[in-house]
């Protein structure tokens, strides 16, 4: 990792952490130092959790260390089921415990036996290799192994949001609007949104629904796994621009062979290009008279860069500028992922066109923070009804970022 | 004494802040990390650069209080992350890459914070400064401050500020220069000791030190004739500098009782030929009529101390002897050097208090009514319909002299006298009002 100037990527300890943290009517429980939980809880607040995961630690002490005693964490266990009752406790990793090497699924093991009305979900991905990333997509895939319980598909058609997790910038608009639409189009209400809004008791439902939407790669395992177990077919990817959000509906639609609303998607397409419409002629000068202008610049997570450029360039006729994705193992030829340094050059160099990175790098490099697609975040966000990315509304928001911002022509 | 309470030990057990039991097993939300302390510090002291070494939970938690990488002055506040091959072998190359790096960049001076990890693999940073020192043209200061050994942020602030002391340079000594240490040239809402503006009228220079002040201040501070010292974070740095520098002391953040106050300022004049006789009559009168009073209505009073009381040993000892007040419990968030000679007197006056750590202030109130205490110091959430508190104590931070026992006393004297349990012949104890 070496030096950094701004947030490194998170570890995958973190990632498991922020996508369990807003499941409701479970407990977390890390056995570390409480200054990381602390935090962890204030990151979250920030992010606009709140009401979500109870939040424990144990603390450990270097006695605790030196004999490898961890009957603190059995004690904050007792002490978590006489008080809060919650039929699921996580267990996490955290750093200390991995590097004496503390067995917290072996501990686990003991502990079912003992509270046999409590279930101890034990999370591993506590390495110091493994990132964020890696974080979250062990603990989406591990939850739905574990707590979904058999069932048939629900008389209704429902689907599952896989992926939309706290740890990704707007992550409860994005939702709001893919549930929007999901109703509109096909009249069809989530049963789980894995993890932002859910409780227990909702991933114990995943099984009856009809499909399963995979809003990032990291929840490609999970969809495997629903698929798998519950025959349940899933669809990865994020709905971005007018037709590729209609595009996204038609797969929907091929996949659970229904008819989409017509007259949703007719009005949708309609309001959405009509709004688009009046700014056109201006977005087509840019292209036309100031070709270098007319370059989208992304920073952030691998789908959500891909989503944004897909749309700026087949449906409004930008070109792409740097792009680049916070993720090692996601990188390919058409979005690498940069370091620190590489990234950092080339928000500071920016010059012509449209920047769109983390709310960290905008600030700190004196852009547009309007612009903010990705984490690492900077501000509050206690108002969780700002305006998506995805979606017909999300497209019409995104054009009205690009037309509002200084910084082509 | 109900089971919650039996894992707690008296004040006479503890011999250090690792021995001070949590209220409660469960932690929630916790303490302040001490590298949180130490973030804010560095981040408020002008001309002074930072290198945070750990993981990264917390080189990116540090970015909630500090969140600039560069200061307005050029101060650079970097980073540096373990990746899984220096967690086993060490960072010591690393991080000496990083201050050649950071010196490069423009870094005047560095303090090199080591949180639980480095801590834990047990990097030498002594050595590593050692070492890179002679290829560098600046100081590297370092503070070691893994949680696991300092559960709570006192030792961020103390030994953060003890630390600079690597960075001072001998001097020669100015005949009228005082240092006040724990107090930031830039205060705006902490009261001015009256004994300061004294001071400065008989022609004493005095120079603040804390978050705040600049490195160039810290770097000359040997050249006072006297430290005084008004906060129990900067007291291991006036010890440090007496040692180190020959630059003596006297604290004034633990003196609560007339007769100490006048004690310890008597003995700073003295220093300087000054007489303090009349100066400072009027809020002394005050602090003796207030005793009085206090004595009156808080006699026998059984009390908790919770989160956020600067000095718990020093004000329980001051609630004994000159209020008669009862302690039954105390939450101590540190345990300092001094703490032990006023758990002896304490002691010696009858008394030995449970001592814990409240680490879940949720459920820390239903917990403490089982000791049916009369009244509750110190912050906790909920407290309106419990029995009388003063919720309020932080603010006194900074504060020292006449002036801020009267404004604890107040304080009490305002809570019980507003209180319906008192008027109503005690509630909760037995003492008449």
């Amino acid at each position: 990792m070496g030096l950094h100037r701004f947030k490194p990527v998170p570890s995958g300890r973190m990632g498991v952490l922020w996508t369990l943290s807003t499941i409701r009517n479970a407990a977390i429980i890390e056995f570390g130092c409480m200054g990381h939980m602390l935090y962890t809880g204030v990151a979250l607040k920030r992010a606009g959790v709140y009401n979500a995961c109870k939040l424990y630690s144990t603390h450990i002490n270097e006695t605790d260390i030196a004999l490898g005693d961890t009957s603190r964490l059995e004690k904050v266990i007792e002490d978590v089921i006489e008080r809060e009752r919650v039929r699921v406790i996580f267990l996490t990793p955290s750093s200390i415990p991995e590097v004496i090497g503390i067995d917290i699924s072996a501990i686990c093991e003991g502990l079912q036996a003992q509270y046999p009305d409590t279930c101890f979900v034990p999370f591993g991905c506590g390495g110091f290799d493994r990132t964020q990333h890696q974080g979250v997509q062990e603990a989406l895939t591990f939850l739905v192994k574990t707590l979904p319980k058999d069932m048939g598909r629900t008389q209704l058609p429902t689907f599952n949001l896989i992926g939309s997790c706290a740890d990704l910038f707007r992550f409860q608009a994005d939702a709001d609007e893919i549930i929007r639409i999901m109703k509109g189009a096909f009249n069809m209400d989530p049963l789980c949104i894995l993890s932002s809004d859910v409780s227990v008791e909702g991933i114990e439902r995943m099984g009856g629904a009809h499909i399963n939407l995979i809003v990032r790669q990291e929840g490609k395992d999970a969809g495997r796994e629903m698929e798998k177990r519950f025959g349940t077919p899933y669809l990865m990817g994020r709905p971005y621009g007018i037709e590729g959000t209609a595009n996204w509906l038609m797969k929907i639609a091929q996949l659970l062979d229904m008819e989409i609303n017509s007259e949703f998607l007719i009005d949708e397409k309609e309001a959405s290009l009509g709004r688009i419409e009046e700014v056109m002629p201006n977005f087509r000068r840019i292209v036309r008279s100031f070709p270098e202008s007319a370059t989208l610049s992304l920073g952030g997570h691998a789908d959500v860069v891909k989503g944004i450029l897909s749309y700026g360039c087949d449906e409004l006729s930008f070109t792409k500028g740097i792009c680049w994705c916070d993720c090692q193992d996601m990188e390919d030829e058409d979005i690498p992922y940069l370091s620190e340094d590489d990234w950092s050059k080339a928000v500071f160099s920016h010059d012509k066109g449209w920047l769109m990175a983390s709310g960290e790098a905008l600030e700190w490099s004196g852009k547009n923070t309007n612009m903010q697609i990705s984490n690492p975040d900077t501000k509050w966000r206690i108002y969780p009804y700002e305006p998506p990315f995805v979606g017909f509304r999300g497209a019409v928001h995104l054009a009205n970022l690009w037309i509002n911002s200084n910084d082509p022509d | 004494m109900k089971s919650s309470l039996l894992r707690l030990k008296c004040l006479s057990e503890i011999k250090s802040g690792e021995g001070i039991p949590f209220l409660t097993p469960d932690v929630s939300p916790g303490t302040h990390c001490p590298m949180r302390m130490a973030s804010v510090i560095v981040e408020d002291i002008e001309g002074l650069s930072s290198l945070l070494v750990g993981m990264p939970e917390c080189t990116t938690h540090s970015r909630l209080f500090s969140p600039y990488p560069e200061g307005e002055k050029g101060e650079l506040h970097w980073l540096y992350v373990l990746d899984s091959r220096e967690v086993v072998f060490g960072c010591r190359d690393g991080v000496m890459e990083a201050l050649k790096k950071m010196e490069k960049a423009g870094a005047r001076s560095i303090l090199l914070i080591a949180t639980c990890i480095p801590d834990l693999i047990g990097e030498d940073f002594e050595g590593v400064i050692q070492e890179i020192q002679s290829e560098l043209s600046i100081r590297v200061a370092f503070v070691m401050l893994g949680q696991f050994k300092n559960v709570s942020y006192p030792a961020g602030s103390w030994k953060t500020m003890e630390a600079l002391v690597a960075l001072m340079q001998r001097q020669i000594t100015v005949s009228n220069g005082v240092n006040i240490l724990g107090r930031s040239p830039k205060e705006e809402h902490t009261p001015l000791p009256s004994l300061f503006p004294f001071l400065e009228r008989n022609g004493l220079k005095l120079r603040y030190l804390a978050p705040g002040a600049s490195l160039d201040d810290f770097c000359v501070a040997p050249d006072a004739v006297l430290n005084i010292v008004v906060s129990p974070y900067t007291q291991p740095l006036a010890i440090k500098m007496q040692k180190e520098f020959g630059v003596p002391f006297i604290s004034l953040h633990n003196c609560y009782s007339v007769e100490e106050i006048d004690k310890a300022y008597e003995e700073i004049a003295k220093q300087f030929n000054l007489s303090c006789k009349g100066v400072f009559d009027e809020e002394r009168k005050e602090a003796l009529v207030l005793e009085k009073q206090a004595a009156n209505i808080c006699h026998g009073l059984k009390y908790v101390l919770s989160l956020r009381v600067d000095l718990p040993l020093p004000l329980t000892q001051y609630f004994i002897t000159k209020l008669g007040m009862k302690p039954l419990l105390l939450h101590m968030e540190e345990y300092y050097p001094e703490d032990k000679n006023y758990a002896k007197s304490i002691r010696k006056s009858g008394y030995d208090p449970l001592v814990c750590r409240v680490v879940n202030e949720y459920t820390a109130l239903q917990i403490l009514q089982e000791l049916s205490p009369d009244l509750g110091i110190g912050y906790l959430p909920n407290t309106n319909d419990t029995f009388p508190w003063v919720t309020d104590m932080f603010d006194f931070y900074g504060q020292v002299g006449y002036g801020r026992s009267n404004a604890v006393l107040k304080r009490l004297l305002c809570a019980v006298n507003k209180s319906s349990h008192f008027s109503k012949g005690g509630t909760y104890g037995t003492s008449s009002i």
